[in-house]
């Protein structure tokens, strides 16, 4: 089956120094990819030149089998995909409008706008905070506004870098719940990054596994837990500590 | 919340559309300067005269009279003496009303200026504080000034190189005397309206011409010490850009104005200002 | 203290009377230093979000230039624009001199760094994340923009009214490029110096009672646009 989106050596480099080198790369459809690697191995950079926010130095990326032009991606093709960066950059307005601006963007009618923001501020829980301003919400909440404005988006392919880091157990434990229940109901192909094992554990089917700008590793999540190889062990070894 | 946002939003844009519609009229009149006279056209003159001519009050009484006969749009620029001769030497204004008149004969010699004629005079007088310490009333004002320097006492000057401060040099001047070694001896740089009143704040002595002295008086703490020396009449005369030197300037419009000023109907008006306010007349008719 | 109530018995006096030469003189006022606001609004504001988001060769420079004009004394601005518009100068055939036209070129001089040099701030302030994150929902240039404003909307209205009050209490300039010309360039600023001059103290403080309403007025309604939906 071909894969949906392939990288093909991709370099990026920043004044001589090598950030991520990548030579192969493939995600398959509806599959949950999983990143883990220490603090500057790269993880953020992948991300961000999977979902071309950043252009490689070097390389190729394939989606759909099509080449694309990554110097200048049209609108269009980048429409396809959402994005949830680490922070959780609210905008200053309310719950509802912040949910509704990819699909402003988009242009997508009044009447419809209504309909999707009301289905997914439901489908994440908070339907009751819809005129608030974001500002004034709680990690947890804004958090699950950053997601319902990336889901409403019906993207093809979902990234997400850390999205979940800045909230407490209890609060992250609800979330991830809710958003694995609306991940595999809508089959969309999910690439995140995640320091916390558990998190990974629970959501990804596959797992790569990054080290200085390398994936050293990459399988099933539990091939790559249970097996590590020579070079993410000692990685895997760390964060196992901190499982309950 | 959304009361008051569509309130400030509508009275802003109330305010803009008002401006816009407002603005094209006025901006309509100044414009059509460049087309030729029509029967109804108002064309703009640009009067140049001192800031004390105006503050005298005597110019709003009788620029609506001109504007009215002439139908013309005078623009009435009040500036210091050097400023508003400087204008005639450039060309910048159409006709000059001032009172300085040695500095006025170099421009009828550069040819800046043309008919030239003498309109009316007031005086000037020394005033200063009520209690009079250098004990100058009643002298001639040479000896004043004499004794003032004498005594050091406190002078103060419009140091602009107006009619009124050319004046005041003149007498300085003629006694040989530099008021600057005396040491109560100030300059303001200013109009005589705020001249005045810096010299009722440090209760100092100060040439005024009397039309700005009598319209002050309420405000100013200082008292006539000496007046009706010959050497203190401030005599105004009214001229013409020359429009041969200078060709934007509006000379049908500055020979009217100077007609206007000379002829007899003005000249009483000129010589009934200020009766009823200040009981005796600011400006005395002087014409040739 | 007297002088201060007589100045407000003349104000008071002078509205009641219905005086038709204050209405105009207040009305004058208002209309140049509305223009000369909305005009560097219109200006500035895309300026400033040029050389707050934009590099270019020099772009430092220019910002130099901003923050000087920020300072630019409005005597000197009202200088240059005299010798540009004067029948000697470049722009003489125009007529332009002592008229209101004159009077907003001044304001709009000494308005419009303030409003890029603060918008510019604004905008260069924004996080690069924020910039990321709109690029990732597929936002073309044009509605990077307009979020961007409105995430600014503060800083950008505090640049607008920081610029309205430069211009409202503007004088010298006026003075020199409006002549302060009766019934066609007297505004209020002008008309104080002029009563002040003529040692019509009580007038000169009823003036600056109006403009100082006037002032507030404005603004009060601009803060008011700036503070709508405070979250903190």
């Amino acid at each position: 089956m071909n894969p949906m989106i392939r990288l093909e050596n991709i370099q990026y480099t920043k004044k001589d120094r090598t950030i991520l080198s990548v030579p192969s790369l493939s995600i398959s459809q509806g599959e949950v990819l999983g990143m883990m690697g220490p603090n500057g191995a790269g993880k953020s950079t992948l991300i961000k030149i999977l979902s071309c926010l950043q252009v490689p130095t070097e390389g190729k990326l394939f989606y759909k089998s099509e080449e694309l032009p990554i110097s200048r991606i049209p609108l269009e093709q980048r429409r396809k995909w959402a994005v949830v960066l680490q922070q959780t950059l609210i905008f200053d307005t309310t719950v509802f409008q912040n949910v509704a601006a990819g699909l402003k963007i988009r242009k997508v009618s009044k009447s419809q706008i209504k309909e999707k923001v009301d289905f997914w501020l439901e489908q994440f829980g908070i339907s009751h905070l819809a005129k608030k301003n974001a500002h004034q919400l709680s990690g947890g909440e804004a958090q699950r506004v950053n997601l319902a404005r990336a889901l409403i988006l019906e993207p093809e392919v979902l990234y997400l870098d850390e999205p979940f880091s800045a909230l407490d157990y209890p609060t992250k434990v609800k979330l991830l719940k809710d958003f694995k229940a609306i991940i595999k109901q809508t089959k969309t192909t999910t690439i995140f990054v995640s320091h916390d094992i558990s998190e990974i554990q629970f959501m990804s089917d596959r797992l790569a596994i990054l080290m200085d700008g390398n994936i050293v590793q990459i399988g099933s999540t539990a091939t790559v837990l249970n097996n590590p190889n020579h070079y993410s062990a000692p990685f895997i070894h760390d964060m196992s500590l901190h499982i309950e | 919340m959304k009361v008051k946002r569509i309130f400030s939003f509508s009275l802003i844009a109330m305010l803009i559309f008002m401006m816009t519609a407002c603005s094209s009229s006025t901006d309509e009149t100044s414009s059509k300067q460049e087309q030729p006279k029509a029967a109804e056209e108002v064309k703009d003159l640009i009067l140049a005269t001192t800031t004390s001519t105006q503050d005298s009050g005597l110019l709003d009484v009788l620029i609506p009279l001109f504007e009215e006969e002439s139908h013309t749009n005078v623009k009435t620029i009040a500036v210091g003496t050097g400023q508003a001769l400087e204008m005639g030497t450039k060309g910048e204004a159409d006709v000059l009303l001032v009172h300085a008149p040695a500095s006025e004969q170099e421009l009828v010699d550069s040819g800046d200026a043309v008919n030239r004629k003498r309109v009316m005079y007031n005086d000037f007088i020394l005033v200063g504080p009520a209690d009079d310490p250098a004990g100058v009333k009643g002298m001639g004002v040479g000896e004043a000034f004499q004794k003032l320097f004498n005594d050091g006492a406190v002078f103060i000057s419009r140091g602009d190189d107006s009619g009124t401060h050319k004046k005041e040099l003149g007498i300085w001047q003629s006694l040989n005397i530099t008021p600057g070694d005396n040491a109560g001896y100030a300059e303001t740089g200013q109009g005589m309206g705020n001249t005045l009143q810096v010299a009722a704040e440090k209760q100092g002595y100060v040439i005024t011409d009397r039309a700005t002295y009598l319209a002050q008086k309420e405000n100013v703490d200082l008292e006539i010490l000496v007046e009706g020396d010959e050497d203190l009449l401030n005599i105004y005369h009214v001229m013409q850009v020359n429009p041969e030197k200078h060709d934007k300037v509006f000379s049908e419009g500055a020979e009217k104005f100077v007609d206007f000023m000379i002829k007899e109907e003005t000249q009483k008006v000129i010589e009934e200002f200020g009766q009823d306010e200040y009981g005796e007349p600011l400006f005395f008719p002087y014409t040739e | 203290m007297d002088l201060l109530i007589e100045g407000l018995k003349k104000a008071i006096e002078m509205l009641i009377s219905g005086d038709p030469e204050i209405f105009q003189i207040t009305w004058l006022t208002l209309r140049v230093s509305l223009t000369a606001v909305l005009i560097s609004t219109f200006i500035g504001i895309p300026a400033g979000i040029i050389l707050g988001l934009t590099s270019f060769p020099g772009r430092r420079l220019v910002l130099i230039m901003i923050n000087i004009g920020m300072g630019l004394p409005p005597v000197v601005a009202g200088l240059w624009i005299t010798m540009l518009l004067w029948r000697s100068g470049p722009l003489g055939s125009f007529s332009l001199l002592y008229s209101p036209f004159a009077i907003i070129i001044a304001q709009i001089l000494v308005s419009l760094p303030i409003i890029i040099g603060l918008t510019c701030s604004a905008f260069q302030q924004i996080d690069e994340k924020m910039l990321l994150q709109i690029k990732a929902l597929g936002a073309t240039r044009f509605q990077t923009v307009r979020l961007l404003i409105r995430e600014a909307k503060i800083a950008i209205l505090a640049a607008i009214i920081a610029g309205f009050g430069r211009v409202i209490a503007e004088v010298g300039a006026a003075m020199m490029v409006g002549g302060n010309i009766r019934g066609e360039t007297r505004i209020l600023t002008t008309s104080i110096v002029m009563e002040v001059s003529k040692g019509n103290f009580d007038v000169a403080l009823a003036l600056s009672f109006l403009l100082m309403s006037l002032a507030f007025l404005i603004t009060f309604l601009l803060t008011n646009l700036q503070q709508r939906n405070r979250v903190r």
